[in-house]
C-alpha cells in the first residue's frame, strides 16, 4: 500500500464503520424498513472507495459493487453488507501491518513505516 | 352592512367577476391565441379510446395525465358525479380575500332575492331561485346521469316566504343561506351547493380557463344558458371557451377542492344531534319530526342563529374533504396484521375478508401516485370482476415507463387469497389486458408464485410482451412499513417488482 492509500484506507473504514453502527441501530428496530435514497447514495458512495482500496482480492463478493436503489434494501440488507466490508477491510489492514517497537506499524510501499495503527482484529495470513 | 338585504352597490363595489380577471373580459374568456395551438394539438388524441376507461375523468379524455394530489381542483369524471358539495362555509372560513368576497357575493345576490320577494316581485325571485338550483356544469353530488333537476315552484316559494315570515331574515337576510337546509323541507345539501356554485359562476368560468391554460387542457367555443350575472341580478346567456364533456357535449366547470365537503358545515343532522337534542330537546320528551322540527325552527330562528354562531367560533374544525382519504398508519398496520393471519382459500370467508383489507390497504398505499378509480369493476359482459383498478397518471418514471411500453391507461389488480398462484390466475388475468390496462396487469396474492408460474409468466412477456407482476404478503409488509417510515414511497416496491420482472426476461 502507498501512504496515500493508507490515509484513504483510514478514511472509508471510519465511514463505514459509522454507516455501520447508524443503520445496525435502524435494523434492529425494524429490520424490513426499506433505506432511503439519501443515505443511501452515501453508503453507495463509501462502497465504491471501498471496492477501490479492496480490489478484486479482498472484495467480499464479486457479483456485487452496490445497492441498487430500484431494489430498495432493507436496513438488514445494508447492515450485512457492510458488517462484510468492515471484515475485508480489517482483513487488507491485517495483511499491511508489521509489528514495531512497541506497536503495529503500516507497511507502506513494502517497508515497515512509521504511521501507528491499531492491534490486528483477527485476521492474519 | 353585511347583513343588509340586497344592495345592489354593495355587491358591484366588492365582488364583480371581472374584480378576479386580470386581463379585459373578453379577452380573458375568450382566450383564442391559446385555444387554437392547444386545440391543433389535442384533436386527434381525443380520438384514442377513451371510452373504454373505467370511471372516466375529463383528463382521461385527453390524455392528459393529472394526480388529483397536484392539482387546485377536482377532477371530473365524465359519465358521473363528483360525490362533493360546495360548502359556502369554506369560503366564509378561508383567509382568503377572494373567497371571502366571493361568499360575500353568494350571498348578497341570495338576500337579493328576499329584496325581490319584499317589492312585489316573488315571481322573478322564485324564477331566479329555481333556475339557480341546478348546476349541471360543475357535476357534484351523487346522479349517475351528470343530470340533475331544478327545484319545483313549490319549494322555491317556501324558500322565497322566508324572507317574509321570519322578522329577522325580513330585515337583515342571512349570512349563511345554508341555514336554509334546517327551516325548509327538501332543501338539500346539493342545492345549497349548487345555488352557491351558480351564483359565482361567472368566477368559475375564470378559474376553469385558467386551470385549462395551465394544465393544456383544451377548451371549446361553448354557450353557457344559465350563467348568473352580478350586475343585472338575471341569469343570462353568455358565449364563452371551456372544456367539454365529451359525452354529454356539454360545457364543463371546475371547482378549488378547497371549497368541497362530503355535507355542509351547517347542518340538519348535526343541528339536531349537537344542539337540539343538548339545549332544546326535553328529557322524556318525543322527539319531533322532520316538519315540526322545521316548524319549530322557523318560529324560534334566534336559535337557529345561535347555532350558526357556535359553528362559526368552531369554524377551525371545518376543513375540506379530500376526494380520497388515506388511512392512517396504524390502520394500514391493523389491515396487514389481519391480512397476514387470514388462512388462503374461503375458510370462513376469508377470501372476502382478504379483498376488503387488500383494497382499502392498496389504495391507500399507492397514494397520491396512483389515484384510485373503482373496486370489484365488472367487465363488459358482466361475467368477471375484475378486483381494483387504478388511472394510471403517469406521476412516476416506472408509470411513465408502463404507460410508454405497455400502453397501461389504468392499472389492473387481481387479489388472490389462494395458497398457490395458478396458471389459470395468470390466464384469467391476461384476458383483461387489453383496452385501457395495455399490457401490464397485476396479482396480488399470499405467496410467492412457484417456478413453473414465474415461467410462464415470462413466457408470456416473451410470446405477446405483457407483463404481469406478482405481489405476496412480503411485499404488503414492505409497502405498509415503507408507508409507516416514509423512507421510501410504497409504489417503489411495485417498481422493484417491476425490475426483477424485467432483470429475469430474455435480452
Amino acid at each position: 500500500m502507498t501512504e496515500e492509500e493508507v490515509n484513504q484506507f483510514e478514511k472509508t473504514q471510519s465511514q463505514l464503520n459509522g454507516l455501520h453502527i447508524e443503520i445496525g441501530l435502524l435494523s434492529k428496530k425494524n429490520p424490513n424498513d426499506a433505506v432511503n435514497k439519501f443515505k443511501l447514495k452515501f453508503i453507495n458512495k463509501t462502497i465504491e472507495e471501498s471496492n477501490e482500496l479492496l480490489g478484486e482480492e479482498y472484495k467480499p463478493y464479486q457479483e456485487f459493487e452496490k445497492f441498487e436503489e430500484e431494489d430498495m434494501p432493507t436496513t438488514s440488507d445494508v447492515t450485512m453488507m457492510l458488517e462484510q466490508y468492515l471484515n475485508c477491510l480489517e482483513k487488507l489492514r491485517s495483511d499491511n501491518l508489521e509489528y514495531g517497537t512497541g506497536s503495529y506499524y503500516w507497511v507502506i510501499d513494502g517497508e515497515i513505516s512509521d504511521i501507528k495503527t491499531a492491534n490486528p482484529f483477527k485476521f492474519k495470513r | 352592512m353585511y347583513k343588509t338585504l340586497g344592495f345592489k352597490w354593495l355587491i358591484q363595489a366588492f365582488c364583480p367577476a371581472s374584480t378576479f380577471v386580470l386581463a379585459d373580459r373578453y379577452e380573458a374568456r375568450n382566450p383564442q391565441r391559446f385555444i387554437h395551438a392547444t386545440v391543433a394539438k389535442h384533436t386527434n388524441k381525443q380520438q384514442h379510446n377513451y371510452m373504454s376507461i373505467i370511471r372516466p375523468r375529463f383528463n382521461d379524455f385527453y390524455n392528459i395525465p393529472l394526480t388529483q394530489e397536484e392539482v387546485d381542483f377536482a377532477i371530473p369524471f365524465l359519465d358521473e358525479d363528483i360525490p362533493l358539495y360546495l360548502d359556502p362555509f369554506l369560503l366564509w372560513k378561508s383567509p382568503s380575500m377572494q373567497d371571502n368576497s366571493l361568499h360575500l357575493s353568494i350571498t348578497n345576490s341570495f338576500n337579493y332575492l328576499g329584496f325581490l320577494a319584499k317589492k312585489g316581485n316573488e315571481k322573478e325571485a322564485i324564477e331566479i331561485l329555481i333556475r339557480a338550483s341546478e348546476c349541471n356544469e360543475v357535476g357534484f353530488g351523487n346522479s349517475k346521469t351528470k343530470v340533475g333537476k331544478r327545484i319545483g315552484n313549490n319549494l322555491a316559494k317556501s324558500v322565497t316566504d322566508l324572507f317574509s315570515s321570519i322578522p329577522q331574515i325580513s330585515k337583515s337576510g342571512f349570512i349563511h343561506f345554508e341555514e336554509i337546509q334546517l327551516l325548509v323541507d327538501n332543501f338539500s345539501k346539493d342545492r345549497v351547493s349548487d345555488i352557491a356554485c351558480n351564483f359565482i359562476q361567472s368566477f368559475l368560468v375564470d378559474y376553469t380557463i385558467e386551470q385549462c391554460e395551465k394544465y393544456n387542457i383544451p377548451i371549446e367555443k361553448t354557450v353557457l344558458e344559465n350563467l348568473y350575472d352580478q350586475k343585472s341580478f338575471k341569469f343570462t346567456t353568455e358565449e364563452t371557451f371551456l372544456p367539454i364533456n365529451p359525452l354529454t357535449k356539454t360545457p364543463i366547470l371546475l371547482v378549488p377542492k378547497r371549497w368541497l365537503r362530503f355535507i355542509p358545515w351547517i347542518n340538519v343532522d348535526d343541528y339536531f344531534k349537537s344542539f337540539y337534542l343538548k339545549n332544546i330537546q326535553d328529557k322524556g320528551e318525543a322527539f319531533p319530526n322532520r316538519i315540526k322540527l322545521l316548524s319549530f325552527n322557523r318560529a324560534n330562528y334566534d336559535l337557529i342563529k345561535t347555532y350558526t354562531e357556535i359553528k362559526e367560533m368552531q369554524f377551525e374544525n371545518c376543513k375540506n374533504d379530500p376526494l380520497f382519504n388515506q388511512i392512517p398508519v396504524i390502520s394500514a398496520k391493523r389491515k396487514i396484521s389481519t391480512i397476514s393471519r387470514l388462512p388462503t382459500g374461503k375458510t370462513d370467508n376469508a377470501d372476502l375478508k382478504y379483498e376488503d383489507n387488500t383494497c382499502q390497504l392498496m389504495a391507500s398505499l399507492v397514494y397520491p401516485h396512483l389515484d384510485f378509480a373503482k373496486e370489484q369493476s365488472r367487465t363488459e359482459s358482466g361475467m368477471q370482476i375484475r378486483d381494483l383498478i387504478f388511472y394510471n397518471n403517469r406521476s412516476t418514471d416506472f408509470l411513465q415507463e408502463i404507460y410508454d411500453t405497455y400502453n397501461c391507461k389504468q392499472i389492473v389488480m387481481e387479489l388472490k387469497n389462494v395458497k398457490e398462484v395458478k396458471q389459470e390466475h395468470i390466464l384469467q388475468l391476461n384476458r383483461y389486458l387489453k383496452d385501457q390496462f395495455g399490457s401490464f396487469g397485476i396479482i396480488v396474492t399470499r405467496k410467492p408464485p412457484p417456478k413453473k408460474v414465474i415461467r410462464n409468466i415470462i413466457d408470456l412477456w416473451s410470446a405477446q410482451r405483457k407483463c404481469i407482476l406478482v405481489l405476496d404478503d412480503t411485499d404488503l409488509k414492505m409497502m405498509t412499513q415503507v408507508f409507516e417510515s416514509k423512507q421510501r414511497y410504497p409504489i417503489e416496491v411495485i417498481k422493484k417488482k417491476y425490475i426483477e420482472f424485467t432483470r429475469a426476461c430474455p435480452s
